[in-house]
C-alpha cells in the first residue's frame, strides 16, 4: 500500500518531459525500458511502487496516462525503446488527431468532450491503487492541448478526486524571444487561473530560466529541447526521491508539500538544482559540500526560474526545501544552515516562521554521478509573481487591441463574451496581489484589509 | 563497582543516620562516582594517618590496640579507612553532626546515655557507625581519594562473606560425628585425663648423663606431639593459643637452657598439627586443604628428622649438644609454618585471603631466600586448587567452586532467559559477579579481565558450542606476576575476540540494529507512514477497545508492502499497547527516588484512558546471545524514543490532513478572510514547528548518534564495549530528544496536545460545514440539470457564505485566537527554558532546535520579551512556573482526556 502517484502527460511538451521522466525513474530503479528488472537491480531498497505497478508477468509499467490532442509527440514515444514500457490503454489520442491549434479555448473544449473517455482511464488507475495520494499533471502553459485540455482536466480531477492532491510541473514559456504562438498571453493567463484554484502544488519550469541556465552554465550555445528536458527530468525525479528512497522524513507527498505552502493560494514553487552537468560536460573539477551545495542553490542563477528584480518590493523566501543526496554527513547540514542563518543569505518572511528545510536523501545507487553531493531546492518566493505580472501585461497588450480573439469565440466558453478573460485576469491580478503582500508583516491581516477596502 | 551499588550504599548510609534532607542518594551517588578514581585505595599512605588520629584522639593506646587488632585480622581496607578517619580529623562540623547523631540514635534506643568520646574511638569501635563517617566524607564533599574507600564498606563487606559462608557451608559434606568424639585422632598433644600412674622421680636427683639422655627422648617425643616423663604440655586454653610446657624444675640448669631453647619447635609443631588438621576439614575450601597438604609433606620430613635423631640417640650418639645443633634448621621452617597458621587462624581466612596472606609473606621474605623458598613451595601448593578453578573459568567458562573461594560468584537464580523480559540487564551484571573479598592480592589487578574472561565464554557455551581456548596452559603461581598475568591476558584476548565474533559476524549485531533503527527510529519512514495510514482509525480508538491481533496483521501487511520486506528480521517487529502512555513512563522513571514518585505511583493506571495511539509501541524480539546487547533496557529505550517520534509524525500527520482538508478554500474568494489567514498561519507555525522538531531529531540527534556508534562499534575489542556504546548512544538520543528533561518534555508534549486539539476542532468544523453545504446543494431541487460550472460556482457561493457566517460568529475568531495564544506561549517557553539549558548546562545540541525553529528570526523578539518578563517575574515570586496553558483545553476536549494527559504534579520550579 504505498501511497501511488498518477502522473498526467498533457499534449506536446507534456508527454516530452515526461518521457524524460519516465527514462530517468527506470535508470534510477534499474527498469529495463521495456520495464524489466534488471538483474542488478533486484535486492533493492526502494519504492518503486510509488511510481510503478507490477503487471502479471512482472513487468514494472508507470502509473502514467499519456493523453495528447495530435499524435506527433506520442508517436515517437511509441517508436523510441520505451514503446512497451506504457500500458497502451493509458495513451490517449484524439481520434481526428487536429490538435488544438495552439488554442485553449479549442483544448479546453475538446477536453470537455473526450472527459469520459480520458476518465475512464484515470478511474481505472485510481482503482488500481490502494490508496492514491495524487495526481502529477506535466504540461505547458503556452500551447493548445497543455493549457487548454490540462486546465479543463485538472478542474476536473479536483472535483472528481477532491481530498487528493494535484501537483503541476507547467512549464512557462520563454520570454525573451518572440514565441510562434501568438496567443500565447490568453492561454497563459486562462490557465493560470486554474492552476491558482484547482491545483495544489505547482513546480513552475521556467523556459526563460532552462534556457539561460543551459547556455550560461552549461555553455550550450543552442539548447535542444531534449538537453532542456533532462535538465527538467532532474528536477522532477530529484524531487520525488524522498518518495522512493524512504528515509526519515518526507516519505509522502503531502509532508513535503505542507511545509512549504503555508497558505493554499501561494502554492508556486521555484526549483534550483546544483551541480549541473549533462552528458556532454564531463564533471568539473570542484569539490562539493553541503554548505557549498546549499549555498549554490540560494544564488538566483541556479534558480530555474527567471524573475525580475524589483526595488520598491522586498522579495522573500516563503519556505525552503532542499532534498540533498549523496554522502552527506548528517553534521555537516546543522553548520550550513546556522552559516546561511548567521550570513543572512535568504531573506525570510516577517510575518510567520520559516527556515530551510533539509532533507537527506539516498541516491540511486544504478546512476553514477561525478559529483559527492547535489542538491535539489524547492523554493516558494515571492518574486514568482513577477512571471505572472509579466503575463498580465503581455495580456493587457494583447487584450488592448482585442487581438486574435476570433479563435476564441468560435467556442463554448467565449460564445457570448469574454468573462472569462476578465475573470481570469482577476484571479491572477489577486494572486500577484496576495505575493506582494506575502513580503509584509501585516500578511495575515491583509485579506481582512482587503475585504474592508472592497466593502466600504 | 556498579552504578547500583553506589547508589544502594548511599542511600543505606542515608538510612542509618537517618539523613532526610532534601536531595536523593542519587545526588550522592552521581557525585562519587565522578570522583571515583580506580586503584587509588593501595595507594595511602596508613602510617601518617595513624600517627595523625593518634596525636587527634584522647585514647591513642586504645586506638593502637584496636588497629592492630584489626590489622591482625587482615581487614581490607583498612589502610583506606584510617586515611579517612585522619581526614575527618580535620572536618569539625563532621564530627559534631556525627555526635550528635549517635546521640540522638542512642537516645532513640532508650539504652543509656553513653559517652560517644572522640570521633576516632567511636569510628574505630564499631562497623555500623564507620559508615557514618561515609555519609559526613559525602555531604563535605570531600577528596576524591577518599571516595574510593567509603565505597567499601568493610561492614557490608564482612555482611556478604558472612552471607556467602553460610551459602557455601549448607552444601558442603558433613563431618561424621566421631572425627571429634575420638580424641587421639591427632598428632598433638592428648590431653590425659588420668595423670600418668608411675611419678618419675625428679630430675635433678639423677646423674648428669642420665638427665641428659632422659631429657633428649622426653624432647624427641615431645617433638612429635607426645608428653615426655619429665616434659610435659600445658594445655591450652584457645585452641589457636600457643602452646607451652612443663618442665621438670629440678633439670640442670645448662640443659634446662638448651631444652628451652629446643622447645618452641615442638610448640610450633604442636600449631602447626592443630592448623592442619583443623584446616583439612571440608568447610575450610580447597585452597586451606592444599595448604595443609603441603605443610603435611614438610612435617613428614620432619617427622623424618625426629625418627633419625632418634636413631642416633639409641645408639648413644646424640648428646644435647648435637641435638640442637640437628634441630636448628627445622626450627626456622616449623616458625614460619607456625606464624602462617597463626595469621590464617586468626584472620579466620579461606580461599584467595589465604593465598594473598601467603603471597604477602613470600614477598616480605625477599632477604632470606631460604624461607622464601619454603613459603614459595606453600604458595604455589596452595595456588594450586585455586588456579584450577581459574583455568576452568577463563579457559572454558565454567565454574567449579564447591567451597565458594573463586573471585567470580555466580548467581543462578539470574537465569537469560529473563534478559528478555527483565528491565535491567541483572543477568550481564549480576549473574557473575566479582566477589572483592576473596581476590587474591596478586590477582586484583587482572579481576576485571578474568570476571570477562568467563563471562563471554560462557556466553559462548549458553549458545550451544564448545569453547576451546588455544592459548590454554597450566597457569602456575610464581613471584613474578607477568607470566600469569600475561596467560590472563592471553585468555581474555581470545575469550573477547571469540565473543565479539560471534555475535557481530555470525549473530549479525549491526544488521539487527540497523534493523531496528529502521523500525524504532523510524530510518525508513514510508512503513511507518503505512501502517499509520491503514492504522490511523484503529489507533484513534481508546486502548480498551483496539484488538491487538488486528493491530499485528496490518503491521504484517505494511511491512511486507513496505520497504522493510527485504529486511531478514521483519518478523522479529511486534505491537505492543502499553497501559501508560510516554509521558507517565517517563515521569516514572524520572521521578524515582524523589518526592513525586508516590504522588504518582498513587494514580490507579487502570483509570487512565488513553488512545491507542499513545498507547502503541513497537516491541521487537531477540534471540540469545543478542538479547545481551538488545536487552530489556535498551529495548525499552528504544521504544521511548519511537513513542516519542511516533506520536510526533502523528501530529505532523494531523496537520498535514488538516491543509489537505482545506486545500479548497484557495478556490472560493472569500471576501473576508480574516479566520482563513490566522487559522493557515496558525497551522503552518504549528506544521514548522513539529517538521522541525522531527527534522532536529532525526537529523541532528538520532542520525548523527547513529554514525558515532557505528564508527565506534567498527573498532570495539570486546563486548562490555559494545555494550557500553550502545547504552551511550540511546542514552544521547534520549536527552537530545529531550526525554530526559521533565520540564521541556512536558513542554513538548503540551505543544503536542494543542496542535491535536486545533487539529480536532478545524476538523469538527469543516465537516459540520460540509454537510450543511451538501445540504444546501441539493435542496434547489426544480432546476434542472446543472453544468459544472454552475455547481463550481455555487458550492464557492455556499462555502464562502457559511464561512463568512463562521467567522462573523466571534466564537470561532475568539478559539483561534485562544489556540494562537496557548501555542504561542507555549513555543516560546519551550524556547527559552531550551536556551536557559543550553546556556547554563552546556547543551549546544539544544541550542540547535532553537536555530531551527527560530531562523529566520521570527521569534527572537517575542522570546527576548519573554525571557525578560521571566526574570522579572522571578525576581518577584521565587517559584514562578512557565504559563500554563489550560484555558482551551476545556472547550475541545473532555476535562477526563486532559487529566490522562497530565497526570504528574508540577515540578519543582524553584530548583
Amino acid at each position: 500500500m504505498p501511497r501511488e502517484i498518477i502522473t498526467l502527460q498533457l499534449g506536446q511538451c507534456g508527454n516530452q518531459i515526461g518521457m524524460e521522466f519516465w527514462k530517468q525513474l527506470c535508470m534510477e530503479h534499474g527498469i529495463s525500458p521495456e520495464g524489466i528488472l534488471e538483474d542488478y537491480a533486484t535486492e533493492g531498497t526502494d519504492r518503486k511502487d510509488v511510481f510503478f505497478y507490477q503487471a502479471d508477468d512482472e513487468h514494472y509499467i508507470p502509473r502514467s496516462v499519456l493523453l495528447d490532442l495530435e499524435p506527433r509527440v506520442i508517436n515517437t514515444i511509441l517508436n523510441s525503446p520505451y514503446a512497451n514500457l506504457y500500458n497502451p490503454e493509458n495513451i490517449y489520442m484524439s481520434t481526428h488527431g487536429g490538435g488544438a491549434g495552439n488554442n485553449w479555448a479549442s483544448g479546453y473544449a475538446q477536453g470537455e468532450k473526450v472527459q469520459e473517455e480520458v476518465f475512464d482511464i484515470i478511474d481505472r488507475e485510481a482503482d488500481g491503487s490502494d490508496s492514491l495520494e495524487g495526481f502529477v499533471v506535466c504540461h505547458s502553459i503556452a500551447g493548445g492541448t497543455g493549457s487548454g485540455m490540462g486546465s479543463y482536466m485538472i478542474e476536473k480531477l479536483n472535483d472528481r478526486f477532491p481530498k487528493k492532491l494535484i501537483q503541476t510541473y507547467s512549464v512557462f514559456p520563454n520570454q525573451d524571444e518572440i514565441s510562434d504562438v501568438v496567443v500565447q498571453p490568453y492561454n497563459s493567463l486562462l490557465t493560470l487561473k486554474r492552476l491558482t484554484q484547482n491545483a495544489d502544488c505547482v513546480v513552475v519550469l521556467d523556459n526563460t530560466a532552462l534556457n539561460r541556465i543551459a547556455v550560461d552554465r552549461l555553455h550550450i550555445q543552442n539548447p535542444s529541447f531534449s538537453q532542456i528536458n533532462s535538465l527538467v527530468s532532474t528536477i522532477m525525479s530529484t524531487s520525488t526521491t524522498t518518495l522512493r528512497y524512504p528515509g526519515y522524513m518526507n516519505n509522502d507527498l503531502i509532508g513535503l508539500i505542507a511545509s512549504l505552502i503555508p497558505t493554499p493560494r501561494l502554492h508556486f514553487l521555484m526549483t534550483g538544482y546544483t551541480p549541473l552537468t549533462t552528458d556532454q560536460k564531463a564533471a568539473s573539477v570542484r569539490k562539493t559540500t553541503v554548505l557549498d551545495v546549499m549555498r549554490r542553490l540560494l544564488q538566483p542563477k541556479n534558480m530555474m526560474v527567471s524573475t525580475d528584480r524589483i526595488r520598491h518590493i522586498n522579495h522573500c523566501f516563503i519556505s525552503i526545501l532542499n532534498i540533498i543526496q549523496g554522502e552527506v554527513d548528517p553534521t555537516q547540514v546543522h553548520k550550513s544552515l546556522q552559516r546561511i542563518r548567521e550570513r543572512k543569505l535568504a531573506q525570510f518572511i516577517p510575518w510567520g516562521p520559516a527556515s530551510i528545510q533539509v532533507a537527506l536523501s539516498r541516491k540511486s545507487p544504478y546512476v553514477q554521478s561525478a559529483h559527492r553531493v547535489s542538491g535539489l531546492m524547492l523554493a516558494n518566493h515571492t518574486s514568482i509573481s513577477s512571471l505572472f505580472e509579466r503575463c498580465l501585461k503581455q495580456y493587457d497588450k494583447l487584450r488592448k487591441r482585442e487581438a486574435f480573439l476570433e479563435q476564441f469565440r468560435k467556442e463554448n466558453v467565449f460564445k457570448d463574451n469574454l468573462d472569462e478573460l476578465d475573470n481570469s485576469r482577476e484571479v491572477v491580478q489577486k494572486l500577484v496581489d496576495e505575493y506582494h503582500a506575502a513580503t509584509r508583516p501585516d500578511y495575515i491581516s491583509w485579506g481582512a484589509q482587503e475585504a474592508a477596502e472592497g466593502r466600504s | 563497582m556498579s552504578e547500583f551499588r553506589v547508589h544502594h550504599r548511599v542511600s543505606e548510609l542515608q538510612n542509618l543516620l537517618k539523613v532526610r534532607s532534601g536531595e536523593g542518594a542519587e545526588v550522592y551517588a552521581d557525585l562519587l562516582l565522578k570522583n571515583m578514581t580506580p586503584y587509588i585505595t593501595t595507594q595511602v599512605s596508613s602510617h601518617s594517618a595513624k600517627r595523625k588520629i593518634a596525636s587527634f584522639t584522647k585514647t591513642p593506646d586504645d586506638f593502637q590496640r584496636k588497629y592492630d587488632e584489626v590489622k591482625s585480622k587482615n581487614v581490607r581496607e583498612l589502610d583506606p579507612l584510617v586515611f579517612l578517619v585522619s581526614k575527618l580529623t580535620e572536618e569539625t562540623k563532621t564530627q559534631k553532626f556525627l555526635e550528635q547523631n549517635a546521640q540522638e540514635r542512642a537516645a532513640e534506643a532508650g539504652g543509656t546515655l553513653t559517652s560517644t568520646g572522640s570521633v576516632v574511638s567511636m569510628t574505630t569501635a564499631s562497623g555500623g557507625k564507620m559508615s557514618q563517617e561515609e555519609v559526613s566524607e559525602l555531604r563535605n564533599k570531600l577528596l576524591s581519594a577518599t571516595s574510593g574507600s567509603s565505597i567499601l564498606s568493610p561492614e557490608s563487606l564482612r555482611r556478604q562473606r558472612d552471607k556467602a559462608r553460610k551459602n557455601a557451608q549448607s552444601h558442603t559434606l558433613a563431618v561424621p560425628a566421631w572425627v571429634y568424639e575420638r580424641p587421639f585422632l591427632t598428632g598433638d598433644f592428648v590431653r590425659q585425663t588420668q595423670p600418668s600412674a608411675e611419678h618419675p622421680v625428679a630430675l635433678g636427683t639423677l646423674p648428669m648423663s642420665l638427665q641428659e639422655q632422659a631429657v633428649v627422648e622426653d624432647l624427641l617425643f615431645t617433638m612429635m606431639g607426645v608428653d615426655g616423663k619429665y616434659i610435659q604440655a600445658r594445655a591450652v586454653n584457645d585452641k589457636h593459643g600457643h602452646r607451652s610446657f612443663n618442665v621438670d624444675p629440678s633439670l640442670d640448669v645448662s640443659m634446662k637452657e638448651l631444652v628451652n631453647r629446643v622447645l618452641p619447635v615442638c610448640s610450633h609443631y604442636s600449631s602447626v598439627c592443630r592448623f592442619m588438621e583443623e584446616k583439612s576439614m571440608p568447610d575450610y575450601g580447597q585452597v586451606n586443604h592444599a595448604l595443609c597438604a603441603a605443610m603435611r609433606n614438610l612435617a613428614k620430613e620432619y617427622l623424618i628428622l625426629v625418627a633419625q635423631l632418634e636413631h642416633q640417640s639409641r645408639q648413644g650418639q646424640l648428646s644435647l649438644q648435637k641435638f640442637w645443633f640437628y634441630v636448628q634448621p627445622c626450627k626456622r621452617t616449623l616458625e614460619i609454618l607456625a606464624a602462617i597458621a597463626e595469621t590464617v587462624n586468626k584472620g579466620d581466612c579461606r580461599g584467595g585471603a589465604v593465598l594473598s596472606l601467603l603471597h604477602e609473606r613470600t614477598a616480605s621474605l625477599v632477604g632470606d631466600s631460604k624461607a622464601q623458598d619454603l613459603c614459595l613451595y606453600l604458595t604455589q601448593a596452595a595456588c594450586v586448587p585455586y588456579f584450577e578453578i581459574l583455568e576452568r573459568w577463563i579457559y572454558k567458562g565454567i565454574i567449579v567452586d564447591p567451597y565458594a573461594e573463586f573471585i567470580v560468584e555466580e548467581h543462578e537464580s539470574v537465569i537469560k532467559e529473563k534478559i528478555e523480559k527483565d528491565y535491567n540487564d541483572a543477568y550481564w551484571e549480576q549473574r557473575y559477579t566479582i566477589c572483592r573479598e576473596r581476590i587474591p592480592v596478586f590477582l586484583e589487578k587482572v579481576a576485571d579481565k578474568i570476571l570477562s574472561t568467563g563471562k563471554y565464554l560462557n556466553v559462548i557455551r549458553q549458545c550451544g558450542r564448545d569453547v576451546k581456548c588455544p592459548a590454554a596452559e597450566e597457569i602456575v603461581y610464581t613471584l613474578k606476576e607477568r607470566r600469569y598475568v600475561e596467560q590472563i591476558e592471553r585468555a581474555y584476548n581470545y575469550a573477547s575476540r571469540v565473543l565479539l565474533d560471534l555475535l557481530m559476524e555470525e549473530k549479525e549485531l549491526m544488521a539487527r540494529l540497523r534493523s531496528i533503527k529502521h523500525y524504532f527510529l523510524l530510518d525508513q519512514g514510508d512503513l511507518v507512514v503505512q501502517f499509520m495510514d491503514m492504522a490511523e482509525d484503529e489507533l484513534k480508538k481508546d486502548m480498551e477497545d483496539i484488538i491487538p491481533t488486528r493491530l499485528e496483521s496490518l503491521l504484517e501487511l505494511a511491512l511486507r508492502t513496505s520497504v522493510a520486506n527485504a529486511d531478514p528480521y521483519k518478523d522479529d517487529l511486534k505491537v505492543e499497547l502499553l497501559n501508560y502512555d510516554l509521558i507517565t513512563q517517563l515521569f516514572r522513571i524520572l521521578s524515582i527516588e524523589t518526592k513525586q514518585e508516590k504522588a504518582l505511583q498513587a494514580i490507579d493506571p487502570t483509570e487512565i484512558h488513553i488512545s491507542g495511539l499513545e498507547a502503541f509501541a513497537f516491541d521487537y524480539e531477540v534471540k540469545w546471545p543478542l538479547s545481551l546487547i538488545i536487552n530489556r533496557k535498551a529495548l525499552t529505550r528504544y521504544q521511548m524514543l519511537f513513542r516519542h517520534l511516533f506520536y510526533a509524525k502523528h501530529v505532523e500527520r494531523q496537520l498535514c490532513n488538516m491543509w489537505l482538508n482545506s486545500k479548497t478554500a484557495k478556490q472560493y474568494d472569500l471576501q473576508s478572510p480574516r479566520w482563513y489567514a490566522a487559522a493557515f498561519a496558525l497551522r503552518h507555525r504549528m506544521l514548522h514547528f513539529v517538521q522541525n522538531y522531527g527534522y532536529y531529531m532525526m537529523f541532528e540527534v538520532l542520525e548523527p548518534n547513529w554514525h558515532i556508534l557505528e564508527q565506534n562499534l567498527k573498532s570495539v575489542s570486546n563486548v562490555d564495549d559494545v555494550l557500553h556504546h550502545h547504552m551511550d548512544f540511546l542514552d544521547k538520543c534520549l536527552k537530545d530528544c529531550m526525554l530526559t528533561n521533565t520540564e521541556l518534555l512536558k513542554i513538548v508534549s503540551k505543544l503536542m496536545v494543542v496542535c491535536i486539539t486545533f487539529c480536532n476542532c478545524i476538523q469538527r468544523l469543516t465537516r459540520t460545514f460540509l454537510a450543511d453545504e451538501e445540504l444546501q446543494l441539493t435542496a434547489p431541487p426544480g432546476k434542472g440539470k446543472l453544468t459544472d460550472a454552475d455547481i463550481r460556482k455555487n458550492k464557492a457561493k455556499v462555502v464562502s457564505e457559511h464561512v463568512d457566517e463562521l467567522v462573523s460568529s466571534d466564537s470561532f475568531e475568539d478559539t483561534i485566537t485562544n489556540f494562537d495564544r496557548n501555542f504561542s506561549s507555549l513555543l516560546l517557553s519551550l524556547l527559552d527554558r531550551l536556551s536557559h539549558f543550553s546556556s547554563s548546562d552546556c547543551e549546544h545540541n539544544m541550542m540547535n532546535i532553537i536555530y531551527r525553529i527560530d531562523f529566520n528570526g521570527h521569534y527572537t523578539e517575542q522570546l527576548e520579551q519573554f525571557s525578560a518578563e521571566r526574570s522579572m517575574m522571578e525576581q518577584q515570586s521565587p517559584d514562578w512556573q512557565p504559563a500554563d496553558s489550560g484555558t482551551v483545553f476545556g472547550k475541545f476536549s473532555s476535562g477526563k482526556k486532559m487529566a490522562a494527559k497530565d497526570p504528574s504534579p508540577k515540578p519543582a520550579g524553584g530548583d
